[in-house]
């Protein structure tokens, strides 16, 4: 039987579409009208120039990654025993991993002030480099749920408990058992983890203004209020930023062990 | 001495104790399975050998060293797991070498190791293939490898051919026996396929309720078990209903017909009454010198199964099953016919509860 166009589905799904297409086109088409009676990048070249987008875009790139780090070392570890030996309290943990979407980033920060404060027995807010710690832990607990679905997702997927036993049956220890056989088989999984921490984080305003960082959030924040064309500029950018690692994560999900990161295009000759 | 032995192994989870006592010796290069449903502890046993599982009473040593508390990476034991467990992340090659890695052997003696094992499994040719690109049989032959590439003590094969096809599950067996036989290695095996371990084992324990109904060869447990269950497990058994005839301790009553025993009667209870266990394929419709004792009967069910025809004889109020070899010029029984079924003497049982 012929199959018949579905003009409903496809016409449902365009007019859906169109929520967000439509303004992302808007927003480009605004941040190409910087200069007077033509369009150009020169909105995009203001930024670029800009020596505070720069210095703030590398501070939140080093945060960022300094936070995957630290949320890996503790995530995958606590993920893994979770599954191998408190199976039951994997409910709690879960739980847990997912209070920071439920307690606001203020709420977070105020709290972190008056534990951390210059009154307090850790004074961190007292010194730059002790706020910048802060931030990353802010920034490790806001990536939490993320980082932790991501991980225990990608430990569900294969069969740690025998992929464990196996190891041990063949003489490895437990920290060998999880850097040469978890480790690499939820790589995936933290890769995933990985760019959406780097994405909450990058453009994160709350902590890092009420913390007073350098960081890109209050940037962006800043020049919104400052400039008109430059922030769709940034907008456009976050965005294209933003697919870029859906597209790496996708790339990392679904690679296996051994296979090419793309198809082999040239063909092999035969002599 | 015994290579392998389990002593009074106990192992409770909360409330419910899953093994009850359970004691084993195992000689060295002696293949031993564990056969039993699901349920019976023998995975749990033979987890505990492994080390995954810590007795809660019991001893366990292997050749002579006590490794009851032993963490699993001390035991120098190979296990092959039903689910095959290759790492993912490796390949064929990376995969075998993995234990002779943590064994601190160098490039070259890997190398060596690593190719003698896939010329033992027969894929020479596979080294590079990630264990997605394999398979089950396949996989299953890798992961045998792995496990003997550090010459383990004991091999410990749990359920390892349940997720691979019929075919597939025969002659996978007869390698791990002919490998098994050409390494000399200790092995036990966890089965709950009585073919399977009927074929492959110098001798079975017939697992029930976490305790070891009967160890013995095959042939033992077969045509002498010890217990109703062992013998309803292993095997099709008729269990026939008996009343001791007073005028001999040779002859029983069974479905109002005589039948005289080789052996008299020991595990009759106070009022006469005994099981008695026949296996189908003791009896034939054909009479011979050998088959001394015949049962008369009416024909209550004829199932053709291609190489055989299973029949159904009403004795009294006993049925009996038997099965005879299909050929063509065979003409089975109808059903409602009267017939009779022949067997010998001594190939009559008793079975106690």
């Amino acid at each position: 039987m012929k199959k018949t166009f579905p003009v409903a589905a496809v016409l449902t799904a365009l007019f859906a579409a169109s929520f967000f297409i439509v303004p992302l086109i808007a927003t480009f088409y605004f941040s190409l009208k910087m200069t007077r009676g033509e369009l150009g990048f020169a909105a995009y070249a203001s930024v670029f120039n800009s020596a505070a987008f720069l210095n703030t875009i590398v501070y939140s790139t080093v945060a960022s990654l300094i936070a995957i780090l630290i949320g890996a070392v503790i995530i995958v570890p606590t993920a893994y025993w979770v599954r191998l030996k408190v199976p039951k309290l994997r409910p709690v943990v879960e739980f847990i991993s997912l209070l920071p979407l439920i307690v606001p980033p203020v709420v977070l920060v105020f709290g972190y002030i008056r534990l951390f404060g210059s009154n307090s027995w850790l004074p961190l807010t007292s010194s730059a480099f002790g706020t910048d710690v802060l931030l990353v832990i802010g920034y490790v607990v806001l990536s939490m749920p993320y980082m932790f679905r991501a991980v225990d997702n990608g430990m569900a997927a294969i069969d740690i408990t025998t992929l464990t036993e196996a190891a041990e049956s063949l003489g490895a220890s437990r920290l060998r058992t999880i850097t040469t056989v978890i480790f690499p088989n939820v790589r995936a999984a933290i890769i995933s983890g990985a760019f959406l921490t780097f994405s909450i984080s990058l453009g994160e305003f709350v902590l890092a203004s009420l913390l007073n960082r350098p960081a890109f959030g209050p940037y962006l924040v800043q020049l919104g209020q400052d400039r008109a064309y430059e922030p769709a500029a940034l907008a456009i950018m976050s965005f294209g930023f933003t697919w870029g690692c859906m597209v790496l994560m996708q790339l990392f999900a679904t690679k296996k062990p051994g296979q090419r990161w793309l198809p082999r295009f040239a063909q092999r000759t035969t002599p | 001495m015994s290579f392998l032995s389990i002593t009074n192994a106990v192992k409770t989870f909360g409330t419910n104790t899953v093994v009850k006592g359970f004691d084993l010796s195992v000689q060295k290069g002696e293949f031993v399975s564990f056969l039993g449903p699901s349920g019976c502890g023998k995975t749990t046993v033979l987890r505990m050998i492994a080390g995954f599982e810590r007795p809660t009473s019991g001893k366990i040593t292997i050749d002579g060293r006590d490794v009851t508390d032993a963490a699993p990476n001390k035991r120098r034991i190979g296990m092959v797991f039903q689910a095959y467990a290759l790492f993912p992340n490796m390949n064929v090659f990376g995969n075998i070498a993995f234990g002779l890695k943590i064994a601190g052997l160098d490039k070259a003696a890997v190398e060596t190791r690593v190719r003698e094992m896939l010329g033992l499994i027969g894929l020479a040719n596979l080294a590079e293939r990630y264990p997605y690109e394999l398979s089950g049989g396949q996989q299953q032959r890798v992961a045998l490898a792995r496990a003997l590439a550090p010459k383990p003590q004991v091999l410990l094969l749990d359920e390892p051919l349940s997720a691979l096809d019929a075919k597939i599950r025969v002659s996978l067996r007869e390698e791990i026996r002919a490998i098994q036989r050409q390494l000399g290695i200790t092995t036990v095996f966890v089965t709950h396929d009585q073919e399977e371990a009927m074929s492959i084992s110098d001798r079975i324990v017939v697992m029930n309720g976490g305790r070891a109904d009967q160890i013995g060869t095959p042939s033992e447990i077969y045509n002498r078990p010890r217990t109703r269950f062992v013998a309803g497990f292993v095997g099709t058994l008729n269990v026939l209903k008996a009343q001791v005839d007073n005028r001999s301790p040779h002859k029983v009553m069974v479905g109002g017909q005589v039948v005289e025993l080789a052996q008299p009667v020991e595990t009759a209870d106070a009022t006469g009454h005994l099981s008695l266990a026949l296996r189908p394929e003791a009896l034939s419709l054909t009479p011979s010198e050998t088959r001394n004792v015949t049962f008369e009967g009416r024909v209550e069910g004829v199932n053709f199964m291609g190489s055989v025809i299973r029949i159904r004889l009403k004795v009294g109020s006993e049925i009996i099953s038997f099965d005879m070899f299909n050929s063509p010029n065979l003409v089975p029984p109808s059903i409602g016919q009267t017939a009779s079924a022949h067997f010998a003497s001594r190939d009559a049982f008793e079975i106690s509860a």
